[in-house]
C-alpha cells in the first residue's frame, strides 16, 4: 500500500479535536496512525465546457475509528461528492484521503477496488439490491466478492439477516419487502465480510420516520458492536442523536 | 454465486420470451440456410455416393456427374484388361421426357445399369426388387419423384417417347435436388429409352406428270413397327455409346496408380475416385451455379440478423441493470466480475435458443423431405458448428453491450 508522502503537502492551519480540520503534517500522522477515515485539502471539480463547478473546496477532515459521523447539508453541497471520494469511488481533483491507514488516493483503481472489497461496506438510498435475486442471494453476492465459498457463504448470509431481524425473509424477493426491510438487507450486505468502514448515503431518505429510526439505531449498534466506523450522508435532522459526531458542508465548504 | 445472469434472464418471463424468439429466428435462418446448402449439395451427388465402385471413369470433357460426353461401348472390354481391374461396369445416362397416364409431360434422367452387377448398387429399395428391373421397360425410382411424375404405386405406368414404363420399385434418398426426377433401369431399357423420341421418313413418288410428290412422315414409334406392337429392347452393342464405367480395383491396388494406367489405356477419358467424383459434382453446384453462395448469404444474413437481436437485448438488458452492476462495481467487484455477468447471460441466451432451434429445424426438415422432397441436412457436425455460431453471436454481442458496463461511473449508486 501506498504511504503518504509528506513532503509534496505544505498546508497552514491548526490540528483541533474537532472532526473539521486544517491539514498539515502532523495531522497526516495522526490519520495514519490513529484515525479511520483522514482527507486532507480534497477539492472537486467539475467541468462542463467552458463551466468549472466547485464541488467542495479544501475539505479536510478526520474521523476517528468506531465513530458513527454524520454528514450533514442542504441539497448540492457536495456531501455525495465528498462521500463517493472518501469512499475511493471517485478521484479528487485535488488534495489527499487516507482510510485505515493507507493513502487511497495515491492506489490503482484495481487497488481501489480491493480496497473496497476488503474494508468497505455501503448503503444506498435507493438500497441497489438485485431485484432478481431474494435477500439472502443479495447478501451472499457480496461475500462470493470477497471470496467465500458457496456453503459458507450461504451459512454467513444466513446468519448477517438474522443480525438485522430478517432471517425469516430470507427467501423473499426485494419486491416483497417493505422500504425499511430492503434497506435492513442493504445493511446485512453492507456488513459481508465484516468491513471496517460503512459509508451509507440517505439511508432513511426512502423511508418512514419510524422505518428510519430503526435503521439508523441498527447501523449505530452494528457499529458499536463490532467497532466499525460508520459514516452517514444525511439531511434528515431526526438521526443527529444516534451519531458521535456531526459535520456539516455547505457549498462545497465544511463548516465546524 | 448466485447466478445474477440467470436470474436477471428469468425476472422478466416476457421479455425472456421476445429475447429468445429473436435468437431462435436467427439461429433456424442459420441452420435452415445451412441445412439447405448441406441437404442440396449432399442430393447432387448422392446417385455417386451410393455405388461400390472404386473408380469412375468417364469422358475427360466432363464437367460434372450429370454433363459428359459418351464413351465407346468397346471401353468396358478395354478397361477390364487394364492391370489392377478386378470388375468393369457400363453405367449409361440417357435424358428422356416422360408421359404420365394423364399425357403430362416431365423431364427425366435415365440410368442405365446391370441388375446383376456389383458397382452401381447399395440402393434403399422401399418397394419392389433390382431383379424386377431385367424385365423390358420397367423403372425405378426415388419415392419423393412421385408426384413430379403422376405416379403413386409399384406397377403404374407412363411412357418415355413411344415406349412404356412400368414403376417397379421405389427408392430412397437417390435423387438430387438440382436435377430432373431420376429413373433406374436395366443396361437395355435405358438404352431404348434413349432413343425413343418420334421418328421421321420421307416417301417420294413420282406422278404420271413427272412432279415428284414427297410426304414427311413423323410417328412416335420406330419405323416399320406396327402401332400397339412393341419390340423387347436390344442389347447394348459396341457401337453404343455409353457414359461411365464403373471399376473394382483389385485388393491393395494404388488407385492413383490404376486411374494412370485407365487414362494410358482408354484415349480422351478420365479416372475418378468415387469421392472425386462426388467433390467435383458438388463443387459445380455450389460454386459454378452460385448456389451455394446464395445459400450461404442467406446463413450470413441470419447470423448478423442474430448479431443485431442479441446485442440489442443485451445491450437494454444491461442498460437496465446498470445500477446494479455499478453497485458491484462501487462494492469492488473487477471488471471481469461483471463481465462474466454479462457472458454468461449470453451463454444462457445462446444455449436457450439454440436447442429448441435446432429441434424445430430437425422437424422442418423432417417434413420437407417428406412433404416436398427438399432435403434441410442438419449434420452432428452442422449443428455443432451451428452451436458455436450461436455462442459466437451471443457473446460476441455481449461484448458489446460490455462497453457500457466498462463505462459505468461506480458514482451512479449514489443517485436516488
Amino acid at each position: 500500500m501506498t504511504a503518504i508522502d509528506f513532503d509534496q503537502i505544505q498546508r497552514p492551519g491548526s490540528l483541533s479535536a474537532a472532526t473539521v480540520t486544517p491539514c498539515r503534517e502532523s495531522l497526516l500522522q495522526d490519520a495514519l496512525t490513529q484515525k479511520a477515515i483522514a482527507a486532507c485539502g480534497v477539492s472537486m471539480i467539475y467541468q462542463t465546457g467552458t463551466q468549472a463547478f466547485h464541488a467542495l473546496k479544501n475539505v479536510s477532515l478526520t474521523i476517528n475509528a468506531g465513530d458513527v459521523q454524520l454528514l450533514m447539508g442542504p441539497s448540492g453541497s457536495g456531501k455525495t461528492t465528498l462521500l463517493s471520494i472518501l469512499a475511493g469511488i471517485l478521484t479528487p481533483t485535488e488534495g489527499r484521503v487516507c482510510l485505515l491507514g493507507e493513502d487511497i488516493t495515491r492506489m490503482s483503481s484495481r487497488q481501489l477496488a480491493e480496497f473496497r472489497l476488503t474494508n468497505l461496506g455501503f448503503v444506498f438510498q435507493g438500497f441497489n439490491l438485485f431485484p432478481a435475486l431474494t435477500a439472502l442471494e443479495n447478501v451472499e453476492v457480496a461475500l462470493h466478492l470477497k471470496g467465500i465459498k458457496r456453503q459458507a457463504a450461504r451459512r454467513q448470509a444466513m446468519e448477517l439477516l438474522e443480525q438485522v431481524d430478517l432471517g425469516n425473509k430470507a427467501n423473499n424477493l426485494p419486491r416483497d419487502l417493505s422500504g425499511g426491510q430492503k434497506q435492513r438487507v442493504a445493511i446485512a450486505r453492507a456488513l459481508a465480510g465484516n468491513p471496517k468502514l460503512i459509508m451509507a448515503d440517505e439511508p432513511t431518505a426512502a423511508l418512514d420516520s419510524q422505518n428510519g429510526h430503526a435503521v439508523i439505531q441498527l447501523l449505530r449498534d452494528l457499529a458499536k458492536e463490532g467497532g466499525r466506523t460508520v459514516l452517514i450522508v444525511t439531511h434528515d435532522p431526526r438521526i443527529v442523536e444516534v451519531a458521535d459526531r456531526v459535520i456539516h458542508l455547505e457549498d462545497g465548504i465544511l463548516q465546524s | 454465486m448466485a447466478s445474477i445472469a440467470r436470474k436477471n434472464l428469468f425476472e422478466d418471463i416476457p421479455r425472456f420470451l421476445v429475447a429468445q424468439a429473436g435468437i431462435m429466428f436467427a439461429v433456424s435462418l442459420v441452420t435452415i440456410q445451412l441445412g439447405i446448402l448441406k441437404g442440396f449439395s449432399r442430393s447432387t451427388a448422392i446417385v455417386v455416393d451410393h455405388t461400390t465402385a472404386d473408380l469412375w471413369v468417364t469422358s475427360q470433357e466432363m464437367v460434372y456427374f450429370e454433363l459428359t460426353s459418351a464413351l465407346p461401348a468397346d471401353y468396358l472390354t478395354q478397361a477390364e484388361k487394364v492391370s489392377g481391374v478386378d470388375r468393369a461396369e457400363v453405367l449409361l445416362l440417357r435424358s428422356g421426357r416422360w408421359r404420365d397416364a394423364n399425357g403430362k409431360l416431365a423431364p427425366v434422367r435415365i440410368f442405365g445399369f446391370n441388375p446383376d452387377g456389383q458397382l452401381f448398387a447399395g440402393w434403399k429399395i422401399l418397394q419392389g426388387k433390382i431383379e424386377d428391373l431385367k424385365q423390358p421397360y420397367t423403372v425405378m425410382l426415388d419415392q419423393d419423384s412421385r408426384r413430379s411424375l403422376g405416379l403413386q404405386q409399384l406397377r403404374d405406368q407412363g411412357s418415355i417417347g413411344f415406349l412404356p414404363a412400368t414403376v417397379v420399385g421405389f427408392l430412397d434418398d437417390v435423387q438430387s435436388n438440382a436435377s430432373s426426377p431420376f429413373l433406374f433401369a436395366s443396361l437395355e431399357t435405358a438404352n431404348a429409352y434413349g432413343t425413343a423420341e418420334l421418328s421421321s421418313s420421307i416417301t417420294c413418288t413420282r406422278q404420271s406428270n413427272g412432279e415428284l410428290n414427297c410426304t414427311n412422315r413423323f410417328q412416335n414409334r420406330p419405323l416399320g413397327q406396327k402401332i400397339g406392337e412393341i419390340q423387347p429392347p436390344a442389347r447394348l452393342n459396341l457401337g453404343d455409346p455409353i457414359t461411365y464405367i464403373l471399376i473394382r480395383a483389385k485388393p491393395g491396388e494404388n488407385l492413383d496408380l490404376l486411374k494412370q494406367r485407365l487414362r494410358d489405356a482408354l484415349p480422351g477419358t478420365e479416372a475418378y475416385t468415387r469421392k472425386e467424383m462426388a467433390a467435383l459434382t458438388r463443387n459445380y453446384w455450389e460454386e459454378r451455379t452460385g448456389v451455394g453462395f446464395i445459400l450461404g448469404l442467406g446463413a450470413t444474413v441470419g447470423f448478423i440478423v442474430g448479431m443485431v437481436v442479441v446485442g440489442q437485448i443485451l445491450y437494454s438488458s444491461v442498460a437496465d441493470h446498470i445500477r446494479e452492476f455499478g453497485t458491484l462495481k462501487a462494492m469492488g467487484a473487477s471488471n471481469w466480475v461483471i463481465y462474466r455477468v454479462i457472458i454468461e447471460q449470453a451463454l444462457w441466451m445462446s444455449i436457450l435458443g439454440y436447442v429448441p432451434s435446432i429441434l424445430l429445424c430437425v422437424g422442418l426438415g423432417h417434413w420437407t423431405q417428406a412433404a416436398k422432397g427438399v432435403m434441410i441436412l442438419i449434420e452432428p457436425t452442422t449443428a455443432a458448428g451451428v452451436l458455436v455460431l450461436t455462442v459466437v453471436m451471443c457473446v460476441g454481442s455481449a461484448l458489446f453491450a460490455v462497453q457500457k458496463v466498462t463505462r459505468v461511473d461506480p458514482a451512479i449508486v449514489f443517485k436516488a
